[in-house]
């Protein structure tokens, strides 16, 4: 077989390097705690934060009920994707287990169930108003955990 | 400690949910950059790239132009002002797909989400310190998909049929 396109291997210069300067050795430990400083200040607006971001699933939810089509199905996948990542940032670990299975259920086919998107959508609307953190709790943990064998469910059907 | 001069760095922050930028923007400036851009999706972002930032931060799932479409075109564009600009990805998305998808389009370094300042300090210092050498084949350009040196590689010779060619760019 002949030779196809040579691949070619190279190294740009450093350029970032030069500019950043620093010994390499190790991370910043200045820079790492006037960050963390900066990321405890932060904190306080977690939860108005959360709030918007639920309120936008609320809003795709709305979208996808009225019109379900791929625009307003893509739209509440973001949402719910969104929320999975936001949520545990901002220190919501049960909302993001809830976002986590809202988004394996509408990481398909359009036609997703409204009830089962509905059941997610209230849960974590309820949980981000009561302010639910704890992962422990065994209340939230039975309704994720059925929650999630309905999308395990229809996703083997 | 490693006393890197983030002030004279230009980080491009590419995020449709303004609450990351405002998160990921004030850890940026707490480790000392000040001249940092934002832009909420991938074609505002590549619009910003003629600023000449030295890092990008990148989220995946934008409207308009995601994170995947946006680091393509940085890498394979004529007209992108900067192929070899290291790209940090931070997403959700962190399934062995997912993360491959995100280096098949070229992106040097991923971060999951939920951010934290150490995981982000550390993938600015991996770009700063271990930049990935490039990779230019018929399908793909940009960095080095390989985490180590091509002589450690145990797996599977995918360019065994192909001459190699080292050179650093001049």
């Amino acid at each position: 077989m002949g030779k196809s396109k040579p691949i070619e291997i190279f190294t740009p210069p450093n350029m970032l390097k030069a500019k950043a300067g620093g010994t390499g050795l190790g991370l910043d430990a200045a820079a790492l705690k006037r960050a963390e400083a900066a990321m405890e200040e932060l904190k306080t607006e977690f939860a108005e934060w959360m709030n918007a971001d639920v309120e936008k699933l609320v809003e795709g939810r709305n979208a996808f009920a009225k019109d379900p089509c791929a625009d307003t199905h893509g739209r509440l996948y973001r949402a719910s994707h969104d929320l999975k990542g936001q949520a545990l940032t901002f220190e919501h670990p049960v909302v993001a287990r809830m976002a986590a299975s809202l988004c394996k259920l509408l990481d398909g086919a359009i036609n997703t169930p409204l009830l089962l998107v509905d059941a997610h959508v209230n849960a974590i609307r309820i949980l981000a108003r009561q302010n639910v953190r704890d992962v422990s709790d065994p209340t939230t943990n039975a309704v994720a955990a059925e929650l999630e064998a309905q999308v395990r469910e229809i996703q083997a059907a | 400690m490693s006393g890197y001069r983030f002030d004279r760095l230009k980080i491009l922050v590419v995020d449709d949910n303004q609450h990351m930028r405002k998160l990921v923007v004030a850890i940026l400036q707490a480790f000392g950059t000040t001249q940092i851009y934002e832009a909420s999706n991938g074609t505002r972002a590549l619009a910003l790239m003629r600023e000449a930032p030295d890092v990008v931060i990148l989220d995946w799932m934008m409207d308009e132009m995601n994170g995947i479409e946006f680091t393509r075109e940085v890498r394979t564009s004529p007209a992108s002002p900067n192929p070899y600009v290291p790209i940090i990805m931070l997403t959700g998305h962190t399934s062995a797909e997912c993360v491959q998808q995100a280096r098949d389009a070229g992106i040097n370094e991923f971060l999951a989400k939920p951010v934290s300042v150490k995981a982000m300090l550390a993938r600015l210092t991996a770009v700063i310190e271990y930049p990935r050498p490039f990779v230019r084949t018929k399908v793909y350009f940009g960095p080095c998909r390989r985490r180590r040196h091509r002589d450690d590689y145990k797996g599977l010779e995918r360019r065994s049929e192909f001459e190699i060619v080292d050179r650093v760019a001049s």
